[in-house]
């Protein structure tokens, strides 16, 4: 577990990633309601999703350092594999995003939040946190420079969240929108929010984490592939 | 006076940076265009669309964050990569900066211009006059662009300074109400009414929209009292850390 341990010590070395890190999950607990029905959750549980994104970027942007520096190439010579760099390091950036999920599920409540099923919200928080990671991980592997990968992604989220219903109700959309929206990850986390406020039918849950597992497991394959320059 | 002939090739080289033709005008006319699309015709409790008024804090909005080209231009020409050769040539550094921020101010100026004109001509946005938003646009990227030379040569590290220009930019969208409401506080309403430069450009381009010019002169008083404050700090600030 050196990988991991030392991934863990990365992150939280930098200032600015703790800041990043415990800030920002505690200014969503206290963001105001929705005045108009809709979004469903405080404002700040909706936009969570989009937070998870931005983390997992900033988290994954060690990986793309590592290439840079040539860390990778020294790896591949030694008596450690591809593999194990991958899954400790993967495992880190999950566990600083659960915790910041479980700040934000337990803070909410401690708030005194309509969370509606609390578990459940986590449940969908966390497997979001897997798919953001996986898409982090593929994203930043199309990038030699960390900056020039986060700053497009930084886009890309805005786009993600707007046209799959985070920021706008997908009812306001145009037809053509909502059946181009299926595609985000985005979408199937609104859709999760949707349900754990009015849903019924535990399948439709399942079937959403399903997607957005498959998501992950797409996205991981892609970003796993061993680049070393 | 060389030093100034520097801004056509400093334009240049602005022009061929994608990440920021990405970031500065790409992403903002997707943006304009899904939410005109969403937004329609409807309109708000004044009688304004919405859509002209989400476009036009939108695009003032994107002016925010116009500054950090000349930022980081100014710290890789002057505090990094280039900034032994740039030392050893026969010219001002200092007015080598200020071309480096004209530069910025005019590329951003362009941008801004391509929207304004892209939002009008395409969902009939309704700027009011087109030459007094041009001028609200020039306010805006001068402002931008000064404070973000202010954040590079107040603090050491350039990080730092690259995120207090984001906290200005989302900072301001923030108090602005455009992610959500923002409670009726009197200092927040205060802060909104005299000092977030966001609110100020869009109440002037509202005031002109619906009144004439006479009406947006003290929004736009404003801002340039903000531009000089901006303006004498990045003096004070500049004259202690340019080389």
């Amino acid at each position: 577990m050196t990988i991991f341990i030392f991934a863990l010590k990365r992150i939280l070395r930098d200032k600015t990633n703790v800041l990043f890190l415990t800030l920002f999950p505690i200014a969503a607990i206290f963001l105001p309601l929705a005045q108009e029905g809709w979004p469903l959750l405080p404002l700040g549980y909706q936009y969570f999703g989009v937070l998870l994104l931005f983390v997992s970027i900033r988290l994954t942007g060690i990986m793309i350092e590592d290439r840079q520096k040539g860390v990778v190439k020294r790896l591949a010579a030694a008596p450690i594999s591809h593999f194990n760099y991958l899954w400790q390091n993967l495992l880190a950036f999950s566990v600083i995003m659960v915790i910041q999920t479980v700040i934000v599920i337990i803070g909410g409540h401690v708030y005194g939040h309509e969370l509606y099923g609390p578990w459940n919200l986590a449940i969908l928080y966390i497997v979001f946190t897997f798919t953001s990671i996986s898409i982090s991980l593929a994203w930043n592997s199309l990038y030699r420079s960390k900056e020039s990968s986060f700053l497009i992604f930084m886009a890309v989220i805005v786009l993600m969240a707007l046209l799959g219903g985070i920021l706008f109700p997908m009812e306001m959309m145009p037809e053509a929108f909502q059946r181009i929206a299926v595609i985000f990850p985005t979408y199937w986390l609104s859709e999760g929010i949707e349900w754990i406020v009015l849903g019924e039918d535990r399948g439709d849950f399942l079937f959403i984490n399903g997607v957005l597992l498959l998501y992950a497991l797409f996205f991981l394959i892609i970003g796993s592939i061993r680049r070393i320059s | 006076m060389k030093e100034l002939a520097t801004i056509r090739f400093i334009g240049i080289r602005m022009s061929r940076d994608f990440i920021t033709m990405l970031l500065l005008l790409v992403v903002p006319i997707i943006l304009i265009t899904v939410f005109s699309i969403i937004l329609g015709e409807a309109e708000g409790l004044t009688g304004t669309p919405i859509r002209d008024e989400t476009v036009v804090l939108l695009v003032l909005g994107f002016q925010l964050f116009g500054g950090a080209i000349t930022m980081n231009y100014v710290h890789q020409d002057l505090f990094a990569e280039r900034k032994d050769r740039l030392l050893s040539l026969p010219m001002n550094t200092r007015l080598y900066g200020f071309t480096i921020m004209l530069a910025g101010i005019v590329y951003s100026i362009v941008l801004g211009t391509i929207l304004i004109a892209y939002t009008a001509l395409i969902f009939d946005v309704n700027w009011g006059n087109f030459m007094w938003a041009l001028l609200v646009i020039t306010l805006m990227s001068s402002l931008s662009s000064i404070i973000c030379l202010v954040f590079t040569f107040s603090v050491n590290n350039f990080k730092i300074a690259e995120r207090l220009s984001e906290v200005y930019g989302v900072g301001m969208i923030l108090l602005a109400g455009m992610f959500f409401p923002m409670p009726d506080n009197a200092l927040i309403n205060m802060f909104n009414d005299y000092v977030n430069p966001l609110m100020l450009a869009y109440t002037t381009i509202d005031q002109v929209r619906s009144g004439g010019l006479s009406d947006g002169w003290l929004n736009a008083v404003l801002l340039s009292v903000l531009i000089i404050i901006a303006f004498g700090l990045l003096l004070l600030t500049g004259r202690r850390r340019m080389p």
